[in-house]
């Protein structure tokens, strides 16, 4: 039983802060899961500002203590599943770890915990590949391809999903990823065309491409402009944007390239 | 094309697929992303339906959203999964990823007229999704309230 001073407090939430945002929730699910969190820490005048690449959170004991900090977040990558677990441990600290700013469990126990979500395994590697591949396939599907073309756009997507882990490693940025994906998207789709006889490329093609479609960028400017946070949601509203020219740039002029080609 | 034959199943079974596939590659897990699954076919077969009742792109669109993005609040409240991470999934086989490629490759041919209308059309199917997901969203915000206060 022990009351978390007022630093730990904030360094915690800042962190359960950084994953939620950099695993891709909304600005006001961040703030809404600090403000509980910091409730329950026994600090409930909490104030925080969120963007989608830094946080500002400011903890006041209501005496004579305050404590402001900022976060920069880099590197987002959407991991929906971290969001959920995040989630659940919040909704356990506001109901069973801390009662009245009272808590169960020490610092270092909660950081532990958020050490443990931080590290939990995903998915093995050659199942999110395949799982690229059962994606593209089915849309290739939906929008009306055969099955013939079903097979061609699985094969692109498991090489889509292959080439982009590798070229997360190499650290790029998330518009040159796009534009490199869907370039790749069309370079493999019209390899294939040379292999397999009596395909038509243009169901394939869009079936790879919603593999990189922004879904997650537009769905949250959505929301974030609704819940009042402007600045975010224009920010994301610009990011889904940009990432939808940038595909269109990069299938659209590695489709010029091999009609110059002569393919 | 009748509504409810065998082409609308195998079609929401395409859709369910591909989502599931999707809900894989953003790391979740457990039973949710049969769930999950499911919405994604969902969406797709109402708009299908919709699509076959109404004859207009937008008012399909916008009636499939409306019912998937209710599911999603519903059921992920079930789940205790965040209402943001369903929408997300299910909402995917509506985003026109093929306009935006239509689009591109009427660019490509010097054909403007085309492109414009594709592009045109990319534009309104994503306002007609954002309307959606932020009328439902608000109405649970308002049911939700009233309930809390009674």
């Amino acid at each position: 039983m022990t009351r978390l001073n007022i630093k730990e407090a904030t360094e915690l939430t800042l962190e359960i802060g950084r994953i939620l945002l950099q695993s891709g929730a909304t600005a006001n699910r961040v703030e809404l899961m600090m403000h509980k969190v910091c409730t329950s820490f026994g600090y409930p005048h909490t104030e925080s500002y969120v963007t989608p690449t830094g946080i500002f959170l400011s903890v006041s004991d209501n005496r004579d203590q305050i404590t402001t900090s900022i976060k920069r977040i880099e590197n987002r990558r959407i991991d929906l599943g971290k969001i959920t677990r995040i989630s659940h441990m919040v909704h356990d600290v506001e109901k069973e770890f801390c009662k009245g700013g009272i808590c169960s469990l020490n610092a270092e126990q909660f950081k532990a915990k958020l050490q443990q979500i931080e590290n939990e395994k995903p998915y093995p590697n050659w199942l999110t590949i395949l799982c690229g591949g059962l994606t593209s396939g089915c849309f290739c599907l939906l929008f009306g391809g055969s099955w013939a073309e079903f097979g061609v756009a699985y094969a692109v997507g498991v090489l889509v999903s292959l080439s982009l882990r590798f070229l997360g490693k190499l650290q790029i940025n998330n518009f040159l990823m796009h534009i490199l994906g869907a370039a790749l998207v069309v370079s493999f789709a019209k390899l294939l065309d040379l292999v397999v006889p009596g395909i038509k490329l243009d169901n394939i093609i869009i079936g790879g491409i919603m593999l990189l479609v922004p879904g997650l960028a537009f769905v949250n400017a959505i929301r974030d402009t609704m819940s009042g946070d402007l600045v975010s949601g224009t920010a994301r509203a610009v990011e889904a944007l940009f990432l939808a020219v940038g595909i269109a740039a990069g299938s659209g002029v590695m489709l010029k390239l091999w009609a110059l080609w002569g393919f | 094309m009748q509504p409810f034959d065998r082409f609308t199943l195998m079609q929401f079974l395409w859709a369910a697929l591909s989502i599931l596939g999707f809900s894989i590659r953003v790391n979740l897990k457990g039973s949710k992303i049969l769930l999950l699954a499911l919405g994604g076919g969902l969406s797709w077969a109402f708009y299908l339906i919709f699509l076959y009742y109404s004859d207009s792109l937008l008012y399909s669109i916008f009636g499939a959203s409306i019912l998937v993005c209710a599911y999603s609040e519903i059921v992920a409240r079930a789940v205790k999964v965040p209402v943001s991470v369903f929408v997300t999934c299910v909402i995917i086989p509506l985003v026109p990823g093929s306009s935006l490629y239509y689009a591109m490759q009427a660019y490509i041919a010097g054909n403007h007229a085309a492109a414009s209308v594709h592009i045109y059309k990319a534009l309104l199917i994503s306002g007609t999704i954002a309307m959606a997901i932020a009328v439902v969203s608000s109405v649970t915000n308002i049911i939700y309230r009233l309930f809390n206060r009674f």
